[in-house]
């Protein structure tokens, strides 16, 4: 009895975050190691989960559905739902459209009953985080409507050509939907477009979001606090298998490249982007992509071109999707016992503090835990296998 | 998998099992050894029946003298759960090539539910399918059918008499559903080849009337083996099965019925005389004889006890004064026209015991005991020797037969009320007799007496002690077995007060306080925001439930409630219920959400499951304390005090706390099931109150005894998330491994698991003391 008194704290200190007592200080009484480690603990989890070998829809058009109902403004997220979720979302974007550059989006909010489309399918990232900034101001009002919203989202998900995957994001703060008409068989046809339901769900698991989820091959869970919210929403930046009704087709695309001719200076001309847009306005300038068909300028990609319609992208976007394809081998943790006395890869010497060390599967190269994250977070090869030629053909080879 | 039960080998259909069921294999093992009665409480959702089916098939196995398994369910669907259990059971044993030499597993339902005749089969309810039954079965009529071809027979009938009989079924185990078809198949009348085929049944289940109400059980289960074992399933409202079978309501309608049976009795007996006085010869020199026969097939226990039927009418003959049929039927008419002035003359609620009853009868219209007594038997022995088929048309008289005999038989554990009106309409003159059976066990005895092992078991028993006492029978052992979960998955929590600290209790001074009112409606309202999908309450009474409802509107606290979720609610019709109960399912499954209203003691609480989005929370508003000023219940507790020495409040609670056990229990069905239990009044939070709700639930419910609206809130929203998290196939498994045993953990727990070995120990010390 007594332990227990010592082990459970009361009911009313349950409704405070104690992030302190996860932390630890190490030996010498630092606490940084301890807060890097939870952080790269966390990393190295994401990275266990993803696994390659399989087709995977690289041009995704994503539709992210958010709620912005009465419930949003409930503040168990701080400060409260609506703000937390408007500034993860923000990075959400950017790390979604770093990662797949070929990639669009764009976004719905569902309140008082209805559906609004804040911004339409496009690959600008910008865009998109503005509209989601703007969601600030909106006030939150009624119950959400996740048919209504879904059914505007295949809408538009339904003209898109065969081999663009579908893919719809719901982020749900409600518990209830208010549905003109039944939504099961919203959810069929859902299915057989092909489309990916995924939900996130801010307070508890609802019934009809796990079956969205699970009819429609997505992924469905339910937040602990911001941190694991953040977590799973960048699950999705990396592209889903691709479903089965997904065709192969040839896609012709535009590397643009700058006019530059020798000696003479570029004309002033607009570009195509700003052309019509109203807040920013379009201004005369020199440099730009040009489109390789038409000639129509543009002052970034990835973009698809307004007058010809060819999607125009440049070699390192195309590259930087293609990792995905070819994810280097998970590392194996073992434990350290004097394997190797340095990181193969930043050539660190191991100390008494490293317990864990990394080992690559294919070169069996030991590297430390910073090394395995930047290896698979961001370089996305491994060092090990690519010193060596032999190990580095049997990594792809294997892995395609 | 196989697992060793203390030197029995058992073939159980799942590739693992929990610790609990091991525990309650072990102790079911135990005391069929020692063949006595036991008391096992294990929650709901942990596989109680395959746990009881599996042992049982391999201890018969292994002791091929022992009996037959009876296994005694509720409700129709239960009975189809547990069939499909044993016919799982039966497969693995075949996939393991373990044989089992000719093996039956039966079903048995009323003839409604199994009647394959296209006419009979049509009729509706199950009354009128009985009589239209008997209409083209009964031996007169088959008699009749012999002589001339106009008379009509069931073909399905005949042919299983013809054929049926003398071929058994091939072994195996046969559904409600897979013994119609057999029977469509052979052409033999499904209902007859059940009952007909139980003698040779291994395992039989059917419903607690077949074995408890005398009644059936006279003629369903009277010559089941002595040897045979019962098992009693969610039997936390046995008591009251045993009560309401032996007790009898006689209304006004109920006695003008009985007078027209009469006077067709007579018609129909004058017109026998004129042509077949033998018969009525006949009749009469059987009942010379007296029920001897049926005295000897008791003495040598080939039938079981009748409490209908007492020792001193098998032994001796039927008095002189009925025995002619003439004289019955005036006897009987004396006995009703009694009743019937009795009823009339009521002013004020009169309250007797059979002993001063008796002595009215006696002074007043000179009706001694002992024909009394024989009433029932006797009227049984008429309409045989009258022919006459449709029984429906005798119910009444049937009613006031069994009344007479029992109030000729028992001089205690009965009360005798008469009311002049209803309860609930004061106004309306509707006098009423109710003859109500005051001690459970009187009903039970002939079952605790006959056969070598009763097992009384369900998700909800507690407080354990509490039934060995009201049922009278020498219990072996009484075990509460918690249930293993890989994660917290119910939340219980006891809500005293509201968020202005002001506590809320359903107590009768209390209840109709607006503060306690919106305190409920309060709570409900911040429930609807945090719990998903389905939320079920329930309440402590229909009048209750409306006059909360009420004010709930008019303070515009449901107008709140329905921008969250539906409103269902259960009324005292049927047919509206389950149409409310369908909807309400619907609106959780689409995402809605809905809260259902709905009251302790009523159909939603004892036979609807909700499980997953159907009930993620449950709210008890208050405790289902049973109605104290009803009469009946009075005479009921002042029984227990002088018989049993229960104390009023003791029962009370009891009685009060199993059903509100009862109804927060449907929220959890399954292992991967998760729900919130409320209990929402402030006396749950006393001791007594607490500690008599079931070990599993105690376990969960920690520190949450005291808590107001909002640390209720603040404590199911973390539930919610956690519970919420992906408990994937990955992780079951390897929960299960942790939890649940495979083979060779159980031969190294059953050595070290400390609770089994002392749980020997303490009961071979028992069973010691007793035979000393």
């Amino acid at each position: 009895m007594v332990d227990e008194e010592e082990q459970k704290e009361y009911r009313w200190e349950t409704g405070y975050e104690k992030t302190w007592e996860a932390i630890k200080e190490d030996d010498d009484g630092f606490l940084e190691a301890s807060v890097a480690d939870i952080i790269q603990r966390a990393k190295r989890k994401r990275q266990a989960q993803k696994q390659g070998n399989s087709k995977l829809g690289m041009m995704r058009h994503l539709y992210v559905i958010l709620d912005c109902s009465d419930s949003m403004s409930s503040q168990d997220l701080k400060p409260t739902r609506l703000l937390c979720t408007v500034k993860i979302m923000e990075n959400f974007i950017e790390e979604f459209f770093d990662q797949n550059p070929i990639s669009q989006m764009g976004i719905i909010i569902m309140h008082n009953k209805r559906a609004e489309k804040i911004s339409d399918l496009a690959g600008n990232a910008r865009k998109h985080i503005k509209a989601i900034n703007n969601l600030k101001q909106t006030s939150l009002i009624g119950e959400p409507s996740l048919q209504n919203s879904l059914e505007m989202a295949l809408r538009a998900l339904k003209l898109l050509p065969s081999h663009a995957s579908r893919e719809i994001l719901v982020v749900m703060g409600s518990l209830t939907t208010c549905d003109p008409g039944d939504i099961n068989t919203t959810i069929l046809n859902l299915k057989s477009e092909g489309v990916r339901c995924s939900v996130i769900g801010l307070a508890a698991e609802v019934h009809v979001c796990r079956r969205l989820a699970n009819e429609t091959g997505g992924l469905y869970n339910v937040i602990l606090d911001d941190c694991h919210f953040k977590d799973l929403l960048y699950q999705q930046v990396d592209p889903p298998p691709a479903a089965l009704t997904l065709e192969s087709n040839l896609i012709k695309m535009g590397f643009p490249h700058q006019m530059s001719v020798e000696g003479t200076e570029e004309p002033l001309t607009m570009c195509m982007c700003h052309v019509d847009s109203t807040d920013e306005g379009s201004k005369l300038n020199t440099g730009g992509y040009y489109c390789p068909q038409c000639y129509s300028k543009y002052c970034e990609l990835p973009v698809e071109c307004r007058a010809c319609g060819l999607t125009l992208v440049s070699a390192p976007h195309l590259a930087r999707s293609y990792h995905h394809l070819f994810p280097a081998a998970n590392y194996d943790e073992i434990t350290y016992e004097n394997q190797t006395l340095i990181c193969f890869a930043c050539q660190k010497n191991f100390s008494e503090t490293d317990k864990q060390v990394y080992r690559c599967p294919n070169c069996t190269k030991i590297f430390c835990i910073n090394c395995d994250i930047f290896v698979h977070d961001i370089l996305h090869t491994c060092p090990g296998c690519a010193t060596n030629l032999s190990t580095f053909q049997i990594a792809h080879n294997t892995t395609q | 998998m196989r697992v060793n039960v203390k030197g029995l080998e058992v073939l159980f259909p799942y590739d693992y099992i929990y610790p609990e069921q091991y525990r309650y294999m072990v102790e079911l093992k135990l005391n069929l050894d020692a063949s006595q009665h036991c008391l096992l409480e294990m929650p709901s959702g942990t596989g109680k029946t395959a746990t009881i089916l599996s042992l049982f098939v391999a201890y018969q196995r292994a002791n091929p003298n022992t009996g037959k398994l009876i296994y005694c369910s509720r409700t129709v669907p239960e009975i189809e759960k547990a069939l499909a259990e044993l016919k799982k059971l039966l497969a693995y044993y075949d996939k393991e090539n373990e044989k089992l030499v000719s093996f039956l597993g039966i079903g048995l339902s009323s003839r409604r539910k199994l009647c394959i005749h296209p006419e009979v089969s049509v009729s509706g309810d199950g009354a009128t399918v009985d009589s239209n039954c008997r209409k083209l079965t009964a031996s007169w009529v088959r008699a009749a059918a012999e002589k001339s071809s106009h008379v009509p027979l069931c073909n399905f009938y005949e042919d299983f008499e013809r054929i049926g009989k003398q071929s058994p079924m091939p072994s195996g185990v046969y559904t409600l559903e897979d013994i119609k078809n057999f029977g469509r198949d052979h052409g033999y009348c499904p209902y007859f080849l059940a009952r007909y085929n139980m003698a040779f049944a291994n395992v039989i289940i059917y419903s607690y009337h077949y074995l408890l109400d005398p009644k059936i059980s006279e003629l369903v289960s009277k010559e089941l083996a002595k040897e045979s074992v019962v098992v009693f399933d969610e039997a936390h409202n046995i008591d009251n099965v045993c009560i309401e079978s032996l007790s009898v309501d006689i209304s006004k309608k109920t006695l003008e019925n009985s007078l027209r049976s009469l006077s067709k009795l007579t018609e129909k007996l004058s017109r026998i005389k004129s042509q077949d006085a033998d018969r009525l010869r006949n009749e009469y020199m059987r009942l010379l004889e007296g029920l001897k026969e049926a005295n000897i097939n008791r003495a040598t226990d080939i039938h079981m006890a009748n409490p209908v039927l007492p020792d001193q009418v098998l032994e001796e003959a039927v008095p002189g004064n009925i025995r002619q049929a003439e004289h019955f039927i005036a006897f009987l008419r004396r006995f009703v026209e009694y009743l019937k002035t009795k009823l009339d003359a009521v002013e004020r609620i009169e309250s007797h015991n059979p002993k001063s009853f008796l002595l009215y009868l006696r002074t007043e219209v000179y009706i001694e005991r002992k024909p009394l007594r024989f009433c029932s038997e006797r009227l049984g022995s008429l309409l045989r020797t009258l022919e006459l088929a449709n029984l429906d048309d005798f119910t009444s008289l049937g009613l006031v037969t069994m009344f007479a005999t029992l109030v000729g038989t028992y001089d205690s554990g009965f009360s005798l009320i008469i009311e002049p009106y209803d309860d609930r309409t004061p106004t309306i003159r509707n006098p009423i007799l109710h003859f109500s059976c005051m001690d459970a066990s009187i009903a039970i005895k002939p079952i605790f007496d006959r056969f070598r092992s009763v097992v009384v078991t369900s998700g909800t028993l507690s407080p354990l002690s509490m039934y060995p006492k009201i049922l009278k029978f020498k219990c072996g052992s009484m075990r509460s077995f918690p249930m293993t979960l890989s994660r917290q998955s119910i939340l219980p929590m006891i809500v005293t007060k509201g968020d202005d600290q002001l506590a809320v209790s359903s107590k009768f001074d209390e209840r109709a306080d607006i503060g306690v009112i919106r305190n409920y409606g309060l709570l409900l309202i911040e429930l609807c925001k945090v719990v998903p999908d389905g939320i079920v309450c329930f309440f402590v009474s229909y009048y209750y439930m409306e006059s909360i409802v009420a004010s709930w509107s008019e303070h515009g606290l449901l107008q709140q409630i329905l921008r969250y979720k539906l409103v269902f609610i259960e009324t005292q019709d049927r047919a509206e219920t389950s149409l409310a109960l369908e909807n309400y399912q619907l609106a959780c499954k689409n995402g809605r959400g809905a809260v259902l209203f709905s009251v302790a003691r009523g159909k939603v609480s004892e036979g609807v499951d909700f499980h997953h989005e159907c009930g993620r929370a449950v709210i008890m508003f208050g405790i289902p304390y049973v109605y104290t000023e009803n009469r009946i219940l009075r005479a009921r507790l002042d029984y227990l005090r002088h018989e049993f020495f229960i104390e009023e409040n003791d029962f009370l609670t009891f009685d009060a706390m199993r059903h509100a056990a009862q109804c927060v229990g449907r929220v959890l069905r399954s292992k991967t099931d998760y729900g919130i239990m409320i209990f929402a009044d402030k006396r749950y939070s006393r001791m007594d109150k607490r500690e008599k709700l079931p070990l599993w639930m105690q376990e969960h419910l920690k520190r949450n005894t005291n808590l107001a609206t909002q640390d209720v809130v603040n404590a199911s929203k973390v539930f919610l998330r956690d519970m919420a998290q992906p408990f994937t196939l990955v992780a079951k498994k390897t929960c299960q491994k942790s939890l649940a045993w495979d083979c060779d953990s159980i031969r190294r727990g059953s050595v070290a698991d400390p609770e089994c070995g002392a749980l020997a120990v303490t009961r071979q010390s028992s069973r010691g003391r007793s035979i000393s």
